[in-house]
């Protein structure tokens, strides 16, 4: 493993400290908080700093140990947590988020100085706070000129020594205690540097008493790759054992760490050397095998209870692996291939007369298997979006003044990792306007009968091979008089045009729409929901909205469980073969003469149970010859819009329905209005994947011109 | 006396270079001026300490920075008193 590896655990495990942190600290802000929670405070913001001073992220390390400092008196009871407390808390995590994320992107540390001296005002009050303060001084000369006497006699024990001459440093603090560190030649070797974790020590108030260095060979025989060398400090009596191990948490295989018994003397570099170390520390050979600096698990240990590798598994190590996202992309590139392969054999034996067979259903239900756990890797729990909004609930709070309460549920539910990434930042979106324009003053909602402190509900969950996400809000509910007002004074809409609830609704979606009296840092630009739209719509998904007056308002996206493999329905349309992706399909029928009405020259509207929508012949979308023309002889496939509502697309007739590998036109060829991408099928011939959104838009954007003009 | 330039920032591929360097002195003492070192660790440690052992009469001037590097590794008694003498 090298050090960036290492890195990479480290701020894995710094996001599940930060979101243990804010767990807590909404625990404590509900008042359900107990001591267990404010030590899971403690321990995550601990946890963190440990690794910055591993890692020497000094600025994160600082603003841990203030914070930390804090955490320490809140614990001991000498700081009451109170509601000041709590948003001091809150704002110190979001900047201890913004240090964590500034460390890991390479980027310029937050601001903090404001908040330090807040987190140090409010421990000021504490009177023991100044004993958690590192002690940074060197060690004093006089203790380091008895130590240069003592470079030949090696057998010693420094406390007792120490003592015995009244050395004043160590008379300071009679429970001073040792720890002693070796790092071993992977401490080196994986990029790590142990010096570093030395200065980490020198941070929490240890020094340096002695660096043995017998084990340092002349320069003939060094190498620069080896770890020759270990050292002996002296931490003060406020500092625990755990503390100095979560220092070494990160790298704890690579050291070899020993309290108070010293470690076995690392053998002498031959040819034995003409000096040593002025200050040495070689104490009598102890029970513990120096093997172990290369083994986390020294052997028979039973009587160096003190002695470890520094906290060796305590990680759940096995349970996880991490891999390369470009493998994991090959492989389900591959598995990609192999559902067209079975798909192309299927078909080869379904000629033959053999499309049953017990074989191909077997190899039909492991091709479904390997699919579906080949996405499973790639899925991730939603949690991981959802996570970031209290904190953008937290600066809506300041910034608008409004109280909000977050409920979230169904965290667990995964999506496609491109989905989750890309899905926060509409996410944001959604979560501004339902705060900033959702949402009633607290003001307006005790006017209104409701608790001055509005609900936001976040959910997701799995249905029918989409995840469905709720935005929910329970503020007044979307004012369609005002939209509909705004939209004709913007010429989005014709005044004498009769439009649904729902249509009126979606003209929020419309660019450039905003109902926002004033723009402020919030919303109100007219941009947001636009672009959420988008964003949505190329992630594969739809977005709806459900609004009722005084009762608040929903977002609802249905997004697809991944972007590669999806279910489309086979149809022919003349000499061509396209595939319609289920996600748009509501049913399909073969209608009577009575059921189409033509409408002027071109267009025919078909009848569905009292409810006219327009036929649109896909031959024209596609280019496809020979296709059929009369609606009563072919099939219309109704599908569901993102804009233009419901329509019936006219084809030939229907092949098949399957799952389909998507294969992107913009990476093989380039991207073409009204296709989606394209496929391979059984018959290994391609075939274009229909854009129904694009499809349906343009037809009813062909079909208004003449009447325009 | 052979003076060697140690540059602001001792990597792993400068120590090599370094070492040949020291190894190329044939036990003659050299001057090493850390002068301009801001970065190093470990490795230079060990290797500095092997030239006091190997060369005690060599010399090593400290920048600020390599001292208060040696200094937290109860290394900077040993390693630069005799340039400071």
């Amino acid at each position: 493993m090298n050090s960036e590896e290492i890195q990479a655990i480290f701020f894995v495990e710094c996001e599940e400290a930060l979101a243990a942190t804010e767990t807590a600290i909404n625990a404590c802000r509900d008042g359900s908080a107990d001591a267990e929670t404010i030590n899971a405070i403690f321990r995550a913001v601990h946890s963190i700093k440990g690794g910055a001073g591993a890692f020497g992220f000094d600025a994160l390390q600082a603003f841990t140990h203030a914070f930390e400092t804090l955490l320490s008196d809140v614990r001991d009871g000498a700081v009451q947590v109170t509601d000041a407390l709590v948003q001091l808390m809150l704002r110190a995590l979001d900047t201890l988020s913004d240090h964590v994320t500034a460390v890991r992107e390479g980027g310029e540390a937050p601001l903090d100085a404001q908040l330090l001296q807040e987190l140090h005002a409010a421990q000021a009050q504490n009177p023991t706070a100044q004993a958690a303060t590192p002690a940074e001084e060197a060690p004093s000369a006089d203790v380091t000129a008895i130590m240069d006497d003592m470079i030949d006699d090696l057998d010693f024990d420094l406390d007792a020594m120490l003592s015995d001459l009244g050395a004043p440093d160590a008379a300071q603090d009679d429970d001073e205690w040792m720890v002693h560190i070796r790092p071993s030649d992977a401490a080196m070797r994986n990029g790590g540097e142990p010096v570093l974790l030395l200065q980490a020590l020198e941070r929490l108030g240890g020094r340096g008493i002695a660096c043995a260095t017998q084990g340092v060979p002349m320069l003939e025989t060094l190498d620069p790759e080896q770890a020759r060398m270990d050292w002996t400090f002296a931490m003060p009596s406020t500092v625990s054992e755990a503390e100095v191990s979560d220092i070494f948490d990160f790298v704890a295989d690579d050291y070899l760490i020993a309290f108070d018994t010293p470690l076995d003397p690392m053998p002498e570099a031959a040819p034995a050397p003409v000096e040593v170390a002025p200050v040495t520390d070689l104490p009598p050979p102890s029970p513990v095998d120096p093997v172990a600096v290369a083994d986390p698990q020294p052997a028979a240990p039973i009587d160096a209870p003190a002695t470890r590798s520094a906290q060796p598994g305590s990680r759940s190590a096995g349970q996880s692996v991490r891999i390369d996202l470009s493998k994991l992309d090959r492989l389900i590139d591959s598995v990609g291939e192999l559902v067209i392969a079975q798909a192309m054999m299927s078909e080869r034996l379904s000629r033959h007369g053999l499309g049953a067979i017990e074989e191909l259903v077997l190899l039909d239900g492991l091709t479904r298997d390997i699919q579906e756990s080949a996405m499973a890797i790639r899925a991730q729990p939603i949690g991981a979006v959802f996570s970031r909004v209290p904190r953008t609930l937290r600066e809506l709070e300041t910034t608008t003044g409004k109280k909000v309460t977050l409920k979230v549920s169904g965290e667990q539910t995964e999506l496609d990792k491109t989905v989750v990434e890309r899905l926060g930042d509409p996410l944001t979106h959604l979560i501004r306007n339902a705060v900033d324009h959702g949402l009633e003053t607290p003001e307006e909602r005790i006017a209104a009968g409701k608790p001055a402190e509005g609900t936001l509900t976040l959910s997701a969950e799995q249905r029918s091979g989409r995840v469905i996400i709720r935005v929910a809000d329970d503020g007044r509910g979307l004012n369609r008089e005002r939209i509909l007002e705004k939209a004709i004074d913007k010429g989005l809409v014709d005044p004498q045009a009769q439009l649904s609830n729902e249509d009126i609704d979606n003209l929020i979606f419309a660019p450039g729409f905003s109902t926002a009296a004033t723009i402020s840092s919030v919303s109100g630009r007219g941009v947001g929901m636009d672009v959420v739209r988008q964003n949505v719509k190329e992630l594969g998904g739809r977005i709806s909205i459900e609004t009722q007056p005084g009762q608040g308002t929903a977002f609802v996206l249905a997004l697809p469980l991944t972007l590669a493999i999806a279910d489309g329905m086979i149809v022919t349309v003349g000499d061509q073969t396209l595939v319609i992706p289920l996600a748009h399909v509501v049913e399909s029928l073969r209608p009577t003469a009575g059921q189409v009405k033509s409408l002027g020259a071109s267009r025919r509207m078909l009848n569905v149970r009292g409810q006219f929508i327009p036929v649109i012949p896909l031959d024209q979308a596609v280019g496809a010859r020979g296709a059929k023309v009369s609606p009563t002889e072919a099939v219309l496939v109704i599908v569901e819009t993102e804009d233009a509502g419901q329509a019936a697309l006219l084809v030939d007739g229907i092949c098949d329905q399957r799952q389909f590998v998507i294969k992107s036109l913009d990476t093989h060829y380039r991207s073409v209005d009204g296709v989606a991408g394209a496929t391979i099928l059984g018959d290994g011939r391609v075939a274009l994947i229909a854009d129904v959104d694009t499809i349906v838009a343009n037809a009813q954007a062909r079909a208004q011109l003449p009447e325009a003009a | 006396m052979q003076t060697i330039t140690l540059p602001a920032r001792c990597d792993r591929a400068s120590l090599i270079d370094l070492l040949s360097q020291l190894r190329a002195a044939a036990g003659e003492p050299v001057m090493v001026d850390g002068g301009k070192v801001e970065q190093a660790g470990q490795a230079l440690l060990q290797m500095l300490v092997s030239l006091r052992k190997s060369q005690p009469e060599s010399m090593i001037l400290p920048s600020p920075a390599l001292r208060d590097i040696a200094r937290t590794a109860v290394l900077d008694r040993f390693l630069f008193d005799e340039a400071s003498q």
